[in-house]
């Protein structure tokens, strides 16, 4: 029963489709003409070329599965991919069979929006993957809009060996990915000049110019940074820590609801997801507050990583709905006042 | 080479082997073949200048546009036939894209167009060399195909930009050649068996008529003695009849003919059948044509006879005919025993069955009935002759008294006091059968035929002349008489009251020398008459047989293997043999399990992991039965904390491996060997 159900499933969902290409039609099409003149005629030698047709699209067949089987894809997906920035996929193609190659495989990479219609997809060809061995392909791939995104896929095809027939395996790295809102380079220069200083000021190390610190030298230092005149004096190599540029733990604060259009909405995420990047990049602490949104204040590249997400997956709420509820459920900072930036949903 | 080039090349001599396909089925004369193999050889010269961009395109154009016109004319008014036209027009198109070629799809065109000439070879092709063509062709159509797809894939890569196509050459001793030699070799196999076993179910409804290739000419239904001069002996095999009996031997059958058309009219210088009355018999419900019953007189004799086209409607066959399996509607039977089917023109495959008569009568056979009146006269009609060759036929038959050894007079004697020759020539001017007879006393065997029929009417005895062929030579290697047209012979049949018809061969052919076909002649047409017996005649008929063949086979195959009865087999070792074989597949599909395919990375035990267990098994510390990995490695963290962190990653790849969607990657092996190592090390 359970092999019944396997071979009912099987049968609607094939490992492989195959369908017959431009020349594949004309192949199919001649070697019906030439059987129905031969059923007409009964002319012998026509009936031995139909069968040299036939036997050509079952030698098709064969080869192409012997191309396509054993071969293994396995997507790669970036960790961080950003609306509108192109963002660099991967997949590691590899034939598993022990002695056969794999002839002529094509990488299809299906098209965003129309997977089904299959059109628009690009290729990438490999004309030979050894037995035992793997190729890696790489390629860019731009999804315009924040939020879980589901990727377009990719799968393997073949025309091999003769052109006649396309089969294709299942698509894979068809799962989704989540898309941080787009982020704009914001100048250091401008991040003091935003919003109030606030009173939890504090010195970090950082890439500043303003001196932190001297320390002792440690392998993997920059050299550039080794302070000659303290090393002269303590005999032993020294140096320079520099402060951060910013060093204000500040709380963005999204006002509205964003409620007043799509594309201002995205721009405030957009500029909120920069700002924030561009703050932690600096060494500063970021709480981030909201209409139905809250993410306590933190450092580094995983806090970085909560809040793009926060951001991505941020939907209006519906009207009269709470607000600014913490979403850890971790208690705000309190009484220590962060400096605030205000961003615009509208 | 390039890839291109390559394709270039191939593509060219799949045209030229096209061209071949034509010239072998005479659908193009050697003077045709001859131009298209220089415009073949032209286009490739003008595709390099073209490359160069030493070539105006104005004056393609117009050569071009030229032979449109002409080809245009030729199919509408100057073709012999619409598949000439049609041949011609066909050899234009692949011409006009090799000359034309602006990309990858021109090439190509011309490539699958030429798989047309071998269609329109086929359609009235019988030759052997067909198959030589269409084997060239298989393999030079495959390795295209793959070049094309090849080429057109690295084009498509390259407008791409994508990587892994950087190199564009192929090597004719390279994995692709021998990935295309393998696959032609598969499509001919299987192009092989599936022609044996599609069904021959067409009813021919509109079979193509089309002019035939060479047509020997030499044998004629009509038996002329006024042609003078030196007769070519022509070697070409006519016929070939094959002996379906096997236990049958040739030589218990010396005085075996191929009997033809008779004539019963002599008008002096030519034998014709004017007289004759004709009817047509329908097929049988059988299938087959019913010619006469039975009498007795010999054993029954199945030949299947392969027949070239000769531009005679007579079917022959050895004397006399019982049944014949023609695939045509009608069969013409004159009242003389002659056979003409309409297909008179066409290449002719049909068994017959012939009851053969013994030189000497069983005398328990009834007695033929005597000849009627009108049809007495009709055979014993002569035309105003010479009195010499009546008085010739009384000297010949003095003493004898009755018909049949008076025939036999006449035949011996004219087989031993004149000489047999292909050298006639015209030394008076007296009327040819007197000349024979009285004057040069030589001839070839229709004077001989024609003097001895002449000689039993002037003595009363009814008398033909018939034509056909004499046995041939007999072909061990296929079994069958190859009958060539210098077999072509005449002889006479002599109505002897109480025998019927009885043939008498006063020719003395013996004294002719003739050169005995050598091993590899006979192996060559062995071959051919293989190709004419199983792939051009091959039916319906031939298909039922093969599967009944095969059925017995079959079952001769399952008695063979069948258990003997006289073994006697307990039912204890009966299960005790199904157990072994039942855990034998057990164990095999539990060891391999039943996964295939790339999605499970392994379906077994790794053997990094395996050899982990091994180094922890010394230490004493080995998984319990109900134990997962995650808890042994556990354990392994309690109880031997120095060897937990390379095991925990251990455990970790361990998992990956086997239960993971995807093999480990190279970094992934590259810590399962630090980690095995560092297990090892530890004390």
């Amino acid at each position: 029963m359970k092999l019944l159900r396997a071979a009912i499933w099987r049968l609607f969902h094939p490992r492989r489709t195959i369908k017959p290409t431009r020349d594949g039609w004309w192949c199919l099409f001649v070697a019906v003409g030439l059987g129905v003149a031969a059923i007409n005629t009964g002319n012998n030698l026509l009936y031995l070329l139909v069968s040299a047709l036939l036997a050509l699209i079952v030698v098709s067949g064969i080869l192409s599965e012997q191309a396509m089987r054993g071969l293994a894809l396995t997507g790669i997906t970036p960790e961080e991919v950003y609306a509108g920035r192109p963002a660099l996929l991967g997949a590691t193609l590899a034939n598993r069979k022990r002695w056969l190659t794999s002839y002529s495989v094509t990488l299809e990479l299906l098209a965003p929006e129309a997977r089904a219609l299959e059109s628009g997809s690009r290729f990438i060809y490999f004309r030979r993957i050894e037995a035992g061995t793997d190729r890696l392909a790489t390629w860019e791939e731009t999804l315009p809009r924040r939020g879980r995104r589901s990727l377009a896929g990719v799968r393997i095809t073949t025309r091999f060996p003769f052109g006649l027939f396309m089969k294709a395996g299942r698509p894979a790295l068809t799962g989704e990915v989540l898309v941080f809102p787009a982020v704009r380079p914001v100048p250091p220069e401008s991040l003091g000049r935003l919003g109030d200083a606030g009173d939890s000021a504090a010195r970090r190390r950082g890439r500043g110019n303003d001196l932190y610190n001297l320390r002792a030298y440690r392998p993997g230092d920059d050299p550039r940074f080794i302070h000659w005149r303290s090393s002269a004096k303590t005999e032993a190599l020294m140096v320079r820590e520099h402060e951060a540029d910013t060093s204000h733990d500040s709380r963005l604060v999204l006002v509205g609801r964003g409620r007043a259009g799509t594309e201002a909405l995205e721009s405030g995420l957009s500029e909120a997801a920069s700002l924030a990047v561009a703050l932690i990049r600096a060494g500063a602490g970021v709480e981030l507050a909201g209409p139905d949104l809250f993410v306590p204040l933190g450092h580094g590249r995983p806090h970085l990583r909560r809040v793009l997400t926060a951001l991505a997956l941020y939907e209006p709420a519906a009207p009269g709905s709470a607000t600014a509820a913490p979403v850890d459920g971790e208690p705000s900072v309190g009484p220590r006042r962060l400096r605030e930036i205000r961003v615009p949903l509208a | 080479m390039s890839a291109l080039l390559a394709l270039r090349l191939v593509t060219y001599l799949l045209v030229g082997t096209g061209v071949a396909a034509l010239y072998g089925a005479a659908l193009i004369g050697p003077v045709g073949a001859g131009l298209v193999a220089l415009a073949i050889l032209v286009g490739w010269g003008h595709e390099q200048a073209r490359a160069r961009g030493a070539v105006r395109p104005a004056l393609g154009y117009c050569l071009v546009g030229t032979a449109a016109v002409a080809i245009t004319v030729d199919l509408f008014y100057l073709a012999y036939s619409l598949l000439d036209g049609m041949v011609h027009l066909l050899l234009f198109l692949i011409l006009l894209r090799l000359f034309v070629r602006r990309g990858l799809r021109d090439l190509r065109d011309a490539a699958l167009l030429s798989f047309f000439m071998l269609v329109a070879a086929a359609s009235i092709s019988f030759s052997l060399s067909f198959l030589a063509v269409f084997v060239v062709f298989l393999v030079l159509g495959t390795w295209m195909l793959i070049l094309n797809h090849v080429v057109t894939e690295l084009e498509q890569a390259g407008r791409e930009g994508a990587a892994g196509s950087s190199t564009r050459r192929v090597f004719f001793r390279g994995p692709l050649t021998r990935v295309s030699l393998v696959a032609a070799a598969i499509t001919f196999a299987l192009a092989g068996g599936l022609f044996f076993i599609i069904p021959r179910v067409g009813q021919a409804a509109l079979p193509l008529r089309a002019q035939l290739g060479r047509m020997v000419t030499g044998f004629s239904d009509r038996v002329d003695l006024g042609s003078f001069g030196d007769i070519e002996s022509d070697q070409s095999v006519v016929m070939r009849v094959y002996l379906t009996d096997e236990r049958v031997e040739p030589a218990t059958l010396p005085e075996l003919r191929w009997r033809g058309v008779a004539f019963d009219q002599f008008d002096g210088s030519a034998w014709s059948s004017v007289g004759a009355t004709r009817r047509y018999v329908r097929r049988g419900a059988a299938g087959d044509f019913g010619i006469g019953l039975p009498r007795g007189t010999g054993p029954v004799l199945r030949q299947e006879i392969f027949l070239e086209p000769m531009g005679t409607d007579a079917v022959f066959g050895a004397p006399r005919m019982l049944r014949l399996e023609l695939q045509s509607p009608t069969l013409v039977v004159d009242d003389m025993g002659g056979l003409s089917t309409s297909s008179a023109t066409a290449r002719l495959h049909y068994v017959v069955e012939s009851e053969l008569e013994e030189p000497t009568r069983p005398a328990a056979l009834p007695a033929r009935p005597g000849l009627p009146v009108a049809e007495r006269a009709r055979y014993l009609q002569l035309p105003e002759l010479s009195p010499e060759i009546a008085r010739l036929a009384r000297e010949a038959t003095a003493g004898t008294r009755d018909p049949e050894t008076a025939a036999r007079r006449i035949s011996e004697f004219l087989s031993t006091t004149y000489r047999y020759t292909l050298a006639l020539r015209r030394e008076t001017t007296r009327p040819p059968l007197e000349e024979f007879l009285f004057v040069r006393r030589s001839g070839n065997c229709e004077y001989f035929a024609a003097a001895m029929a002449v000689m039993l009417r002037s003595e009363g005895i009814p008398s033909r002349v018939v034509a056909g062929f004499q046995q041939g030579e007999w072909n061990p290697y296929g079994r069958y008489f190859m009958v060539r047209l210098s077999d072509a012979h005449s002889w006479v049949e002599a109505y002897i009251d109480g025998r019927g018809w009885v043939a008498f061969d006063p020719s003395p052919r013996g004294e002719v020398a003739s050169v005995a076909p050598g091993s590899v002649s006979l192996y060559l047409d062995a071959a051919r008459m293989r190709w004419y017996r199983y792939v051009i005649n091959w039916s319906l008929g031939d298909q039922v047989h093969l599967a009944a063949s095969v059925h017995r086979q079959a079952t001769d195959v399952r008695v063979g293997l069948s258990w003997p009865r006289h073994w006697r087999v307990s039912p204890a070792v009966l299960a005790a043999g199904g157990a072994v074989v039942v855990l034998a597949l057990a164990w095999l599909f539990g060891r391999r399990g039943f996964a295939t395919g790339g999605a499970k990375a392994t379906a077994s035990v790794p053997a990094f992991y395996q050899r982990a267990l091994r180094l922890l098994a010394r230490r004493g510390l080995s998984p319990g039965a109900a134990e997962t990995a995650r808890q042994f490695a556990a354990r392994v963290g309690v109880t031997a904390p120095e060897r937990a962190e390379p095991f925990a990653r251990l455990t970790r790849h361990y998992e990956r491996a086997r239960f993971g969607a995807t093999a480990l990657s190279e970094t992934e092996w590259q810590d399962v060997t630090l980690a095995l190592d560092t297990l090892a090390a530890t004390r």
